[in-house]
């Protein structure tokens, strides 16, 4: 189990969270603290719940029972205040097809209050290596410079949670390599706290600090990948890991 | 923030190339109102000077020409049907587009995760709507104007302007209506191509069947702003009168027409009565889709 520091303020905590979307429970009592400078990789299979979590944690909907903070503020509470500390790339990245990149981070970023817009919006796209895109209309865009330009949006106005949905969805070899060292430049030059829904154990091995595990709504294991591989000496990968916790060993 | 929303949805239709063809429309309608009129006025002039020729070789009394009593705004008339018409349908594609956009683009995921709340949203939605409206009705204005100006063959009195600007404010008010109902059914419907039929459907409803029910079946009335034909004593047309002022289409008509003077002058607390309506159904269908877009869960997508 990750356990923070008591004189560490968590990043995300969640307690006994629940949501119901029409008569169904999609997330069953979720208790999980996540520390500040972690790049946490939430797994589970279709339908388990995990977006579901991230957009409650993002502030689209709201819970149905139990609480979820972002850096010590309440999402239904202060949703404003969480919003200025958070970045937040969906799993299918689309924005303004007929504006170009720069046209998007610029709405974006005076939405988020940033101030200097097409600086700072300039700045990201250079930061991710990405300048070449500004002046192109993101309808013309592949999948890998949508996911690039979507995370240059998420990180625009320097949020301190990142939360990543799905974000290899659909790349191709490259583009997953171009994104695992982005999160790992964020998150080590930029100190970002990175939530991740994934599918890629791969991925997650190679960039997540820690992990856990939903089924069904319920979070079954939490856990460093330190502890996790320690924990699992038999097991070569992450994915027959995952699929020893999800059959309950 | 409010401006931020309204400058991109006016970006957003700038760059649509629905709203550019119905506007294009628009504004040819409005030359062709201008030019229908100049040629009518052309005629008419043309007959009437060979009759005063005719009839001053005959030693005869000359008529006055017709045009000295006909209000020179009555030129514009047909405008009262074109933006019912025309002007309503590009109302609701604007209401469309303005909500629409967002959820099919998936970047109103994007927009509720940034530190703006909803009202400023919908406001800023709003406002971008009414510039948007108001510019394509500024064009129609100025067209109306050029048009006025070289059929009378002088600028527009300072009291012809006014009324001018009382009837394009009154277009703004009606095409809002149908704005708002474009953004309710954008809001609501799960599929893109529904929530736009639903709402044309809307429109011809409100402009087409109610004034039949509530103008006592009379079809013509549904497309021209008419005087009421001899009063009937058959008790339905008796309450279809009573309730006219249900038909936003028909009080628009009306006020119109009596604004633009192609019917004779009514009070002008009538013709404010006559708005009332129009208004009053902007105010809670602009209340509605103020409640839809606080309640809507923007984290699901279009099906």
């Amino acid at each position: 189990m990750t356990n923070a520091s008591p004189l560490d303020s968590a990043a995300i905590e969640l307690d006994g969270l629940r949501h119901r979307y029409d008569m169904d429970d999609v997330l069953r009592g979720i208790n999980l603290s996540i520390p500040r400078g972690e790049v946490f990789g939430f797994l589970g299979h279709n339908g388990s719940g995990k977006t579901t979590t991230v957009n409650i944690l993002t502030t689209l909907i709201r819970p149905t029972a139990g609480s979820a903070r972002v850096c010590g503020l309440d999402v239904e509470r202060e949703p404003m205040r969480v919003r200025q500390l958070i970045g937040y790339l969906p799993s299918d990245i689309r924005m303004y097809d007929h504006m170009t990149a720069l046209e998007n981070l610029e709405f974006f970023a005076r939405l988020s209050g940033v101030e200097r817009p097409r600086s700072a919006a300039l700045e990201t796209l250079d930061y991710l290596d990405c300048a070449d895109l500004a002046g192109k209309r993101v309808g013309t865009f592949s999948t890998g410079m949508r996911q690039r330009i979507g995370i240059a949006q998420a990180v625009l106005h320097k949020p301190v949670v990142l939360f990543l949905d799905e974000p290899t969805a659909g790349l191709d070899p490259s583009g997953v390599r171009h994104l695992r060292e982005t999160i790992q430049r964020l998150n080590s030059e930029l100190g970002v706290t990175i939530f991740m829904n994934t599918h890629q154990l791969s991925e997650v091995a190679k960039v997540c600090t820690s992990i856990g595990v939903l089924n069904h709504g319920e979070l079954i294991y939490t856990d460093s990948i330190e502890n996790t591989t320690a924990r699992f000496p038999d097991e070569a990968s992450l994915e027959g890991i995952y699929v020893r916790v999800e059959a309950g060993a | 923030m409010v401006w931020n929303i309204a400058r991109q949805q006016l970006l957003t239709l700038r760059r649509s190339g629905t709203f550019i063809a119905i506007l294009a429309t628009m504004l040819l309608m409005t030359a062709l109102a201008g030019f229908i009129g100049w040629m009518s006025h052309h005629t008419i002039i043309k007959v009437y000077d060979e009759t005063v020729r005719l009839l001053t070789a005959q030693g005869k009394p000359i008529p006055a020409n017709p045009f000295d009593s006909k209000p020179e705004l009555a030129l514009l008339s047909n405008l009262a049907i074109y933006v019912p018409l025309i002007g309503a349908i590009l109302a609701t594609i604007v209401g469309h587009i303005a909500m629409m956009e967002d959820r099919a683009s998936g970047a109103a995921r994007l927009l509720f995760s940034r530190p703006i709340s909803r009202s400023r949203y919908v406001i800023g939605k709003f406002l971008g709507t009414t510039i948007a409206l108001a510019g394509v009705l500024a064009a129609s204005a100025v067209l109306s104007t050029l048009s006025l100006v070289i059929v009378n063959r002088n600028v527009p009195a300072a009291g012809e302007v006014g009324r001018l600007a009382v009837f394009f404010g009154i277009s703004l008010v009606y095409m809002l209506v149908f704005a708002l109902v474009g953004m309710a059914f954008a809001i609501t419907s799960r599929n893109r191509s529904f929530a736009i039929v639903a709402a044309l459907g809307v429109w011809l409803v409100l402009t087409f069947v109610v004034p039949q029910v509530t103008s006592g079946l009379r079809p013509t009335t549904s497309l021209n702003p008419i005087t009421d034909p001899v009063s009937t004593s058959q008790s339905f047309f008796q309450v279809t009168a009573h309730a006219r002022p249900i038909s936003v289409s028909e009080q628009y008509k009306r006020v119109s027409a009596s604004v633009l003077q192609t019917e004779p002058a009514e009070s002008p607390s009538r013709s404010a009565l006559r708005v009332v309506p129009i208004l009053a159904l902007a105010l809670l269908l602009a209340l509605g889709v103020g409640g839809l877009v606080a309640r809507h869960d923007y984290s699901r997508g279009l099906q």
